[in-house]
């Protein structure tokens, strides 16, 4: 449809719904300005524009109840006795953004005789959408057709048997269960509902399994009761989706970067990019770190894909932050599920795939996410709304759960576009500039082909890419002293006492194993970062006893006082200072 | 005249002990259910003392402080200016049970004695 | 493999006594298994006083009496082994792991749980909010101040008036924090009045009673926190909400018997202790596996801790020289009107001790009450007291003798 049209159509919708608002196209693309009352009705009119013959919506709508964002100034958040690295005066492509995205590309583009420079802004890679995603295996049964996301989900899926052998990391098919209630269709007669959901609902959603490739069956009651025997009794019939699978997103975003840097890629942790300078054909990126120029830019930076397109210039899309939390419990109740769980409830909610309770690979069990629009794009807030609500949901999924067993819930903020689907294109203002922004779920499933789309994309963009002999897409993990057998782990201690010493007590993780994580590639640098690659603190007691003893290790292993050791980066110190100091001083 | 209120500490009864005085002079002690209740009181109100428990810093040690208590009771207006003091003084290992390690803190006559055996730091 | 007579899990107060007094009962191999560096538990980072009044008839620090213990031991050929983690555990055997020598397995004639237990923390509590660093349960905040020398924050807010945050209410001021004011969800303090006058009334620390944390603000580090009162339901009351400003938020919201080890062996558990079912000798449900401490129930004096280990002790050394004698009938002990739970909550043996002590909680405050031990209708004993508080644990003891044909169940209650 031709700009002027467009802006019409639009200029119609808006004098309807939203006074005060102003639209521009520009080569498709819709640019709203103005101001409205809640954040609500900015992400409202967003979508309600994206659905629209748009390419995408820039929405600089602002919101009165929204005070301004207090970001802190950009700067290194690690002292350099920790992390020093020297940032390179040029690369082939300069990666923005180390989540699972990012990572996945890295990996893909490490195949080809290429300088590539991931730069990630936190203190270690996969700390935004990519720590608190879910990480399941989506079909792509629960896209909506004619996305890019159901299209790369729905072959991207069969590949991750290969890649966790590839790179070591834990991955299972367990299946997942969409049930069919009495609850399914609330608005309709108990007797029509059960029929319907038994006949033709469970059906639907048996063909659109196959669609995607899945093998789907629909179980009857009895059998379902018996699969599960913790499923609720208002369950109806259920369809199983067998090649639903999950897996660890730290242990793959972690088993990513390593291989890609094992095949000659460069991963920066804490640099932030703060602009972009894209005059000509090399392209200044500025960092807290220093300056590298890339002939391409691949902009994979989650929540900030937008800001870092506007540095370079290109204002071609809008993120609206999506948070989703979830709780997680013990492992000792893994055995209540059997496969992942979710409740149909029509009508569906078209920006959310609902949640499931799922089981991870280490055997905890997560209830969620939730979905709600944030105007923060950094509140990883858990609410005392959504804590009810993710109970009462699947509480009634699984009723007789004995919620004792919680032991943390989690947030993580998702990174849509209002058009909701995948944008991975070249920038049409800045050349050189890819965007892989709106990678919400199934962002983690359809990685594999993002990165080779994106691949693509700097193929028809010029850069050549000859592949290298040498790459090597098996990576092995580090030791995991839990995992072994008896014998095994006799030898271990024998061979390094280190791996005797047990740190944290509920996951059975050993100082060597610490030690591993802080001498990877990707080195860990703090507290969380040892949490995410070891699972010390991430058992009953939360870090009570291995607290202390990890934030020791941190201390003496990079020679810095107690004091000095963080959470996870600057700013988030665990301690204000020695005691007796203050005593001195004379308070 | 002035009515002060003791929570006395002897039993788990608790009493809410209500001593009245005018000009430091004790006029009126009630709501005790027993003698200690009232000695509490007046101990209380005339000289309350405490045991003063805290860590010194050490030089040499497998911990970077040693917990230390004192040997009696300090007088309770003292406890602040004890800490200050304290923060100064810097142990050295191996350190006994027992031990002293500040005399006469404040001029109370009091000892600050280590709570527990501290090795040397092998390393 | 390593053959045993008695193998003690953890050696802290109540393995180090259980630990002697099987030694001191006959046992001749016994083995102390300790996680830490060094021995003691939780006691040398509990470096106030007010241990041992009962045993010593001293008011000692933590890391004082411990040292008593520990001193006990070097004179006996118990084997102690430190910095070793147990790894798993069944009847008769253990499979436990440090640096020096590697993997233990280890066949035990007996073995006696003392791991403790660990404090609650605050996803359990469901306070919503951030996460960010700044959020320490006091057992953690103590450790660090009292043995790494570090300050876990300056400006502290403390949820929860059980001893342990008394105690840091007190230590964090000494060293120079200001502590905001402590807040308890109960209409009644959790911990000992003596902490109370001497932790907050000392300091002028407030202590809001009904008052509950309901949002935690802080990307980075603890900035903010929001108190608010509870009603009778405990549910929060919104027009209470009052922020208060912080780096620091402490929480002291309860202890949980650390059972994992238990549960593999699959020792029967009590669901209100969190802690296995024991007999008089602290003996489980499973023959040769012994629990004491706090991982049988919190206790609140380490002094009852030592007793118990040390029962547990001569339970072990008896076990293995088969002197135990089992009764016919198991008498089953509940606990009646006002009464939490009791310790032990079962009576299996003839004669195990000439004395028997029950250890029990009441679940509301109550005055004037008489305490009573009933077999049936026969009141096998009584005992008056003026008041009775859930967080101050009541000891019963009588002779044995009186135990003698009691039928198959007792029950212990508190009568107006």
């Amino acid at each position: 449809m031709e700009d002027a049209k467009l802006k019409r159509k639009i200029e119609k919708l808006l004098n309807k719904e939203f006074s005060g608002i102003e639209v521009s196209i520009d080569d498709g693309i819709a640019h709203l300005s103005g101001e409205l009352n809640s954040w609500n009705e900015v992400v409202e009119l967003g979508h309600k524009v994206g659905k629209l013959e748009v390419e995408e919506v820039v929405n600089l709508v602002t919101a009165k109840e929204v005070k301004a964002e207090r970001r802190e100034k950009p700067g290194l958040k690690l002292p350099k006795k920790i992390y020093d690295p020297t940032l390179p005066k040029s690369a082939d492509v300069v990666i923005i953004g180390g989540g699972v995205t990012g990572c996945f590309i890295a990996r893909e583009l490490s195949r080809y005789n290429l300088d590539i420079a991931l730069l990630e802004k936190e203190c270690d890679i996969g700390e935004g959408g990519t720590k608190s995603n879910s990480a399941q295996i989506h079909t792509g049964i629960g896209e909506h057709s004619g996305t890019l996301k159901k299209e790369l989900c729905a072959k991207s899926w069969p590949l991750y048997e290969k890649i966790s052998e590839e790179l070591d990391v834990p991955y299972k098919k367990d299946g997942l269960l969409v049930v069919l209630t009495k609850d399914t269709l609330p608005k309709v007669p108990s007797f029509i509902a059960n029929f319907v959901s038994r006949t033709i609902i469970a059906h639907v959603i048996k063909s659109k399994a196959k669609k995607v490739g899945d093998e789907p069956r629909i179980v009857k009651k009895e059998e379902l009761m018996e699969m599960e025997p913790n499923l609720t009794d208002r369950a109806l019939v259920a369809v199983l989706m067998p090649n639903y699978g999950i897996i660890c997103p730290h242990r793959l975003t972690e088993a990513l970067a390593e291989n890609a840097v094992q095949n000659g890629a460069s991963i920066f942790l804490d640099t932030e990019v703060i602009g972009i300078s894209p005059n000509g054909e090399m392209k200044k990126v500025i960092t807290t770190r220093g300056e590298i120029e890339a002939k391409f830019i691949v902009n994979a930076a989650g929540v900030y894909a937008d800001k870092i397109a506007e540095m370079a210039g290109a204002k071609e899309f809008t993120i609206h932050p999506r948070k989703g939390s979830t709780l997680l419990f013990d492992k000792g109740v893994g055995d209540y599920v059997n496969h992942q769980i979710s409740e149909m409830k029509l009508p569906q909610d078209p920006h959310t795939k609902g949640g499931a309770v799922l089981k991870t690979v280490d055997e905890n069990i997560n209830w969620g996410p939730t979905a709600i629009e944030t105007a923060d794009r950094e509140d990883t807030s858990v609410t005392a709304e959504e804590i009810q609500s993710i109970l009462k949901k699947y509480g009634s999924i699984i009723p007789n759960f004995s919620t004792n067993s919680l032991i943390a819930y989690f947030s993580g903020v998702r990174a849509p576009t209002y058009k909701e689907d995948f944008y991975i294109k070249p920038s049409k203002k800045v050349r050189g500039l890819i965007n892989v922004a709106g990678i919400q779920s199934p962002g983690l499933t359809a990685a594999p082909l993002i990165a080779k789309m994106v691949a693509d994309i700097l193929k028809n963009g010029g850069l050549e890419m000859v592949e290298k002999e040498s790459f090597n897409p098996i990576r092995k993990k580090s030791t995991v002293f839990e995992d072994l057998t008896l014998e095994e782990k006799e030898k271990l201690v024998g061979e390094n006492p280190l791996y005797g010493n047990v740190v944290c007590r509920c996951e059975h993780v050993t100082e060597g194993e610490i030690l591993d994580a802080i001498r990877s590639p990707i080195p860990a640098l703090n507290v969380d970062a040892i949490k995410r690659r070891t699972r010390a603190g991430m058992g009953r007691c939360q870090g009570g006893f291995c607290g202390p003893r990890v934030a020791e290790i941190l201390a003496r292993e990079f020679d810095i006082p107690l004091e000095k050791v963080t959470k996870d980066g600057g700013g988030s110190e665990l301690f204000v200072g020695k005691t007796k100091v203050s005593l001195m001083e004379g308070k | 005249m002035k009515k002060h209120r003791f929570v006395c500490i002897d039993c788990p009864l608790s009493c809410e002990v209500a001593l009245t005085e005018e000009d430091g002079k004790i006029l009126e002690i009630k709501n005790n259910r027993c003698k200690k209740g009232e000695e509490y009181a007046i101990a209380e109100f005339t000289n309350p003392v405490r045991i003063l428990t805290t860590t010194v810093r050490v030089e040499g040690g497998i911990l970077p402080v040693v917990p230390v208590r004192s040997k009696g009771h300090i007088p309770k207006k003292l406890i602040r200016e004890c800490m200050r003091e304290l923060a100064k003084v810097e142990a050295n290992a191996p350190i006994k049970c027992g031990d002293m390690i500040y005399e006469n803190v404040l001029n109370t006559g009091i000892y600050i004695v280590s709570s527990r055996d501290l090795q040397e730091d092998e390393a | 493999m390593i053959d045993v007579d008695v193998a003690v899990i953890g050696g802290g107060p109540a393995g180090l006594a259980a630990a002697l007094s099987a030694y001191r009962n006959g046992a001749k191999n016994v083995w102390l298994l300790e996680r830490n560096p060094e021995l003691g538990g939780i006691l040398p980072q509990c470096i106030h006083d007010g241990f041992g009044n009962f045993i010593f008839k001293e008011m000692l620090t933590g890391p004082e009496y411990a040292q008593r213990y520990i001193d006990e031991v070097k004179k006996t050929g118990i084997t102690v082994k430190l910095n070793t983690m147990v790894l798993e555990m069944g009847p008769e055997r253990l499979i436990a792991v440090n640096p020096k020598d590697g993997l233990l397995d280890i066949k035990a004639k007996a073995i006696i749980l003392a791991m403790g237990c660990r404090e609650r923390t605050r996803p359990q509590i469901l306070i919503p909010g951030y996460r960010p660093a700044g959020i320490y349960t006091a057992g953690v905040a103590q450790r660090y101040i009292n043995m790494e020398g570090v300050m876990p924050g300056k400006k502290v807010v403390i949820l929860g008036s059980g001893d342990v945050g008394l105690i840091m209410a007190r230590r964090f001021t000494l060293e120079g924090a200001k502590v905001e004011g402590v807040y308890e969800i109960m209409s009644n303090p959790g911990g000992l009045t003596r902490n109370i006058v001497q932790c907050l009334n000392d300091y002028d620390i407030p202590l809001h009673l009904s008052h509950t944390i309901v949002n935690i603000k802080g990307k980075k580090r603890v900035e903010e926190v929001t108190v608010a009162q509870v009603d009778s339901q405990m549910t929060p009351i919104k027009s209470t909400k009052r922020d208060i400003s912080c780096d620091t938020l402490l929480l002291s919201v309860g202890l949980i018997p650390e059972n994992e080890l238990s549960k593999m062996a699959d020792v029967a558990m009590d669901p209100i202790t969190g802690g296995p079912v024991v007999d008089e000798a602290m003996e489980t449900s499973v023959s040769g596996i012994f629990a004491c401490g706090n991982v049988a129930h919190v206790h609140d004096l380490v002094d009852d801790v030592s007793k118990a280990g040390e029962t547990a002790g001569k339970g072990a050394a008896e076990h293995i020289s088969d002197k135990i004698k089992k009764r016919k009938v198991p008498v089953i002990v509940k606990g009646g009107r006002n009464i939490r739970y009791v310790v032990p909550q079962i009576i299996r043996n003839e004669d195990f001790d000439k004395r028997i002590t029950f250890y029990l909680r009441v679940n509301d405050v109550e005055e004037d009450v008489k305490l009573v031990l009933l077999s049936g209708e026969k009141l096998l004993y009584k005992r008056k007291e003026n008041v009775v508080k859930p967080p101050e644990m009541v000891r019963l003891t009588l002779l044995s003798k009186f135990l003698e044909n009691v039928g198959n169940e007792l029950t212990i209650e508190a009568q107006k």
